[in-house]
């Protein structure tokens, strides 16, 4: 493919343009699901297509097209100087990208199994069984289960000489139950909701999950929400579990510590970010305890990979070291305005149609040194909640509202009661800063985010957040209309 | 790239007696994009992508791709053939529809918005950017274009082609703490309103700015249309997707022909024309039919694919998603019918409420009651008799919108439109007892 791609790095050389880069991107996806007994989904496919990103005169253009003939390179990369001359006409300081050295390599994700050669009926009759246990009582209205597997094969070519092969792996399955009855809706997941779990590997992360044996107990809790009593209103202390400590993870660090955001780069779209750059280095953002560590090494990572979409090598960095703002998800473009000579590698394109920008890397958050029952058994009044079911975060991410799936009480150091419609509600550095325990490594697990949405266009990014229980002391729960 | 009609001819020699849909969608799109008064991105795209569903007798399976070739279509049909040979068969699964009687929506296709150029978009931020300087504020924005076309066509004959253009400008002004923000959406960029749209943004920064804390609690409110349409896309899929209806999970669920919202309000669903009007049929090649989802607060239609109709015993309407799909048919052209009363009035006339501009990252907590929560954004003010007396640091809401329906106490005059997910176009509403369950600190 890189004779191919050559042709829009020899008319943008030749253009005098400053930079310029073309990723051709071929994607393969399989999606199943079935729901209510029925399929919900059963696709299969594979786009082509390629992207030209020209930086002329310090100013940025980008085209794209699925079109793949020399004639066509030659006609988007022409398409996207031109676009970049249109850009120069608003133009702020020239962009000046952050120095890396060319590399020529091939990466690929790490994988036993390959998701593609497994069966399609293997797939379905594992999702029909899981289907028959959750519907085995008339209250449950609607199941839904389903896997899906992705793999990106990228020809990464740069004007600076890199030439950058990479095929990036990554599976994913889970099952959602719904209950209702009389008037009242409850859910329950497994591993998580929103798709379930996925992860940078290969069909053994569906054959290690246990899907099956999880079902009837998804069943029974979502059942059991149904009459469970309501959260209560009030200060508690919360306990967050599974994949919603990801979710709050990913929305109050990983975007606001998305460089191009605190910039002020998507102001129009989701807003901004509290944590400007005068704070880096000095602003107590959670506790002592608290470190969050962006690594794009990390194995099973959908954020990991050789490189990123600048050409740059994978690296593992803080964003909060022991509670102190330390670093940001940043991109060539904008690491020189935090003073650094080289971006730490966190920028990446949806696709071959989309121009890569600023994106969270896997974030995770460092176990501590508490086993997790002690983390209970030294809570006297509190609340643990587990799988994310809503989300809100306002344009700065300060204020944030996020309600879970199910919660259970804790009293005087004991788990208790279940409770349905758990919600709570924080401000992010007050929130991060109220972190007083963090489970140890024995009960530290990976969460896939497969939908994070950013940018104009829209584009989609997966990555992954890391953690163990963590307590949160005297936070407010129970928020309702 | 071969043109539609090409494509799917070869796609149906190539299926041979297989009985097989295709969809085709096709996008060329640009967008320009600035923050900080500086154009940050500038994109253009090209693309098709193909989706083939073949059906056997009960049995189904798909395949997409964006490159056409005879070989990868033949390997992608063999590739279906195994999965059906394997799958068990379904009974309950529907045969592909015959073709129906389709009119061309013409209505929603503008050479002239098409052809804008990175210079013409340029130009339009170059000005906003100029603006806001002179005015000691920062500007940020987008201007987008494109075409969009979709061919929906069968093996049974059916063939369903629509062509629609595009073009969206949406600016946001910051000056020091204070946020503005306005936009407009058409089919045709000719009808775009730039200057009110830059003047309406600017003057809702300057006069935003150093906002005053307010406790959170039941306020009066007064929702622009952008705050609105947020809220009516999630009633929208919620409360009128038949499927959603028929598993008990909608607020509507056996309320039809009842009194559900208030009665100032009527909700329709309308692709053929209006300002939500879009593609005229549904991801079958159905016709869409015009629902009246809401007379008057009583809900009389649901949207239906054709297999939610097959369980209620009644027509499709025309609202089908691609097939298989796990979200039932629904909604996609929403308007809320205007009122009498223009934004001034309803401020006039308010003693003391709260004006929101729009609505930033809402979300459902619970889907069945319509509860949800989302924060105000770009410009939120005080109102005390009849006028807007200083602005405020934004809150979040944690409110059902069918109850808040059923508080309105007036409905603008004037629709704006906003591509969502689909079209939704919406008036103001003036609203009592909204709840805000917290603040922020700007």
């Amino acid at each position: 493919m890189f004779p191919f791609a050559g042709k829009a790095v020899e008319i943008a050389d030749r253009s005098g343009a400053d930079f310029a880069d073309i990723r051709v991107v071929e994607t393969r996806r399989q999606t199943l699901s079935v729901r209510n007994g029925e399929i919900g989904a059963i696709n299969d496919s594979v786009t082509l297509g390629f992207g030209v990103r020209v930086l002329y005169k310090g100013a940025w253009g980008f085209a794209s097209s699925d079109v793949m003939t020399a004639g066509e390179v030659a006609r988007v990369s022409r398409l996207a100087i031109s676009i970049a001359k249109a850009s120069a006409s608003l133009k702020g300081r020239p962009v000046r990208l952050a120095a890396e050295p060319a590399y020529r390599d091939f990466w690929q994700t790490p994988f036993i199994k390959d998701p593609f050669s497994v069966p399609v009926e293997k797939k379905l009759t594992l999702l029909f069984a899981i289907d028959r246990v959750l519907r085995k009582d008339r209250r449950i209205r609607s199941a839904v289960s389903g896997m899906n597997f992705i793999r990106e094969h990228q020809w990464h070519m740069t004007t600076e000489g890199s030439e950058i092969e990479q095929v990036l792996l990554s599976s994913g399955a889970g099952f959602e139950a719904n209950a209702i009855d009389k008037g009242e809706a409850q859910s329950r997941s497994y591993p998580s909701p929103h798709g379930g779990q996925i992860l940078s590997m290969g069909y053994e992360l569906i054959e290690s999950l246990d899907l099956a044996g999880n079902a009837e107990r998804v069943r029974e809790e979502a059942l059991a929400l149904l009459t469970a009593p309501r959260c209560p209103e009030g200060k508690k202390d919360l306990i967050i579990y599974g994949n919603q400590l990801a979710l709050q993870i990913h929305e109050s660090v990983g975007h606001a510590s998305e460089l191009d955001r605190v910039l002020g780069y998507e102001e129009s779209f989701a807003g901004s970010s509290f944590a400007t750059i005068e704070k880096l280095g000095k602003f107590r953002y959670g506790s002592p305890i608290v470190n969050l560590v962006a690594d794009a090494t990390l194995p099973g990572g959908l954020a990991t990979a050789g490189y990123d979409d600048d050409a740059v090598k994978a690296q593992r960095w803080h964003i909060v070291k022991d509670g102190i703002l330390s670093g940001y998800m940043t991109n060539r473009e904008f690491a020189g305005r935090i003073g650094r000579d080289r971006s730490w590698g966190s920028c990446r394109a949806d696709g071959y149609a989309n121009i890569p920008i600023t994106r969270i890397c896997n974030l995770s958050l460092m176990p501590g040194d508490v086993p997790e029952d002690a983390l209970i058994s030294d809570t006297k009044d509190g609340v643990i909640m587990e799988n994310n079911k809503s989300w809100s975060i306002d344009q700065k991410r300060l204020n944030f509202q996020f309600g879970c799936e199910i919660g259970w009480l804790i009293k005087n150091g004991k788990k208790g009661a279940m409770i349905k419609n758990p919600t709570y509600q924080g401000i992010t550095p007050a929130f991060w800063n109220s972190c007083d325990a963090i489970a140890d490594e024995n009960s530290w697990s990976l969460w896939g985010v497969a939908n994070c949405g950013k940018g104009e266009p829209p584009q989609t990014a997966m990555m992954c957040h890391g953690g163990s229980p963590a307590r949160f002391r005297k936070t407010r729960i129970g928020v309702g209309a | 790239m071969l043109s539609h009609e090409r494509i799917c001819d070869r796609i149906f020699r190539l299926a041979g007696r297989r009985r097989t849909e295709v969809i085709v969608t096709s996008t060329c799109s640009a967008l320009t994009r600035f923050a900080d008064n500086v154009i940050s991105q500038n994109v253009a795209d090209t693309a098709t992508e193909i989706s083939v569903r073949v059906l056997d007798n009960g049995r189904v399976a798909k395949f997409s791709l964006n490159q056409p070739s005879e070989a990868s279509l033949r390997t992608a049909f063999s590739g279906a053939d195994l999965i059906l040979k394997t799958q068990k068969k379904d009974p309950r699964l529907l045969p592909l529809p015959r073709p129906a009687g389709l009119k061309e929506n013409r209505s929603v296709f503008f050479p002239g918005t098409a052809d804008l150029t990175p210079s013409d978009r340029a130009a339009r931020a170059v000005s906003f950017a100029g603006k806001c300087r002179r005015a000691g504020a920062v500007g940020f924005g987008t201007f987008e274009n494109g075409t969009r076309m979709v061919t929906v066509a069968n093996s049974l004959g059916l063939r369903a082609f629509h062509r629609e253009t595009y073009a969206a400008y949406s600016v946001t002004a910051r000056h020091g703490d204070g946020f503005g923000w306005a936009q407009d959406y058409s089919c045709d960029s000719g009808r775009l309103d730039f200057e009110r749209v830059d003047r309406a943004a600017l003057d809702k920064a300057l006069r935003s700015a150093g906002p005053r804390a307010v406790p959170p609690g039941r306020y009066t409110v007064i929702l622009e249309p952008s705050a609105v349409a947020n809220l009516l896309l999630f009633l929208g899929i919620y409360g009128f997707g038949a499927r959603f209806y028929q598993e008990g999970q909608s607020f509507v669920s056996g309320r039809l022909g009842k009194k559900v919202l208030n009665d100032k309000l009527t909700i329709t669903d309308d692709a053929a024309e209006g300002p939500s009007a879009g593609m005229p049929f549904d991801y079958e090649g159905v016709p869409k039919r015009r629902l009246v989802l809401v007379d008057k607060g009583v809900a009389r239609d649901l949207a239906h694919d054709r297999q939610t109709a097959r369980e209620a015993g009644v027509r499709t309407t025309g609202h089908a998603l691609p097939m298989p799909n796990t979200y039932g048919p629904l909604p996609s052209n929403l308007v809320m019918a205007a009122g009498d009363r223009s934004l001034k009035e309803m401020i006039r006339s308010t003693k003391k409420g709260i004006l929101v501009t729009s609505f930033h990252y809402c979300n459902p907590l619970k889907p069945i009651t319509l509860e949800m929560t989302g924060m105000t954004r770009n410009g939120t003010f005080m109102i005390e008799n009849g006028r807007i007396s200083y602005p405020v640091k934004n809150l979040r809401f944690t409110e059902s919108v069918a109850d808040a329906f059923n508080r309105v106490e007036a409905v603008g005059d004037r629709l704006e439109s906003f591509l969502l997910w689909g079209t939704v176009s919406a008036p103001a509403l003036k609203i009592k007892d909204f709840n805000f369950s917290s603040a922020t600190m700007f």
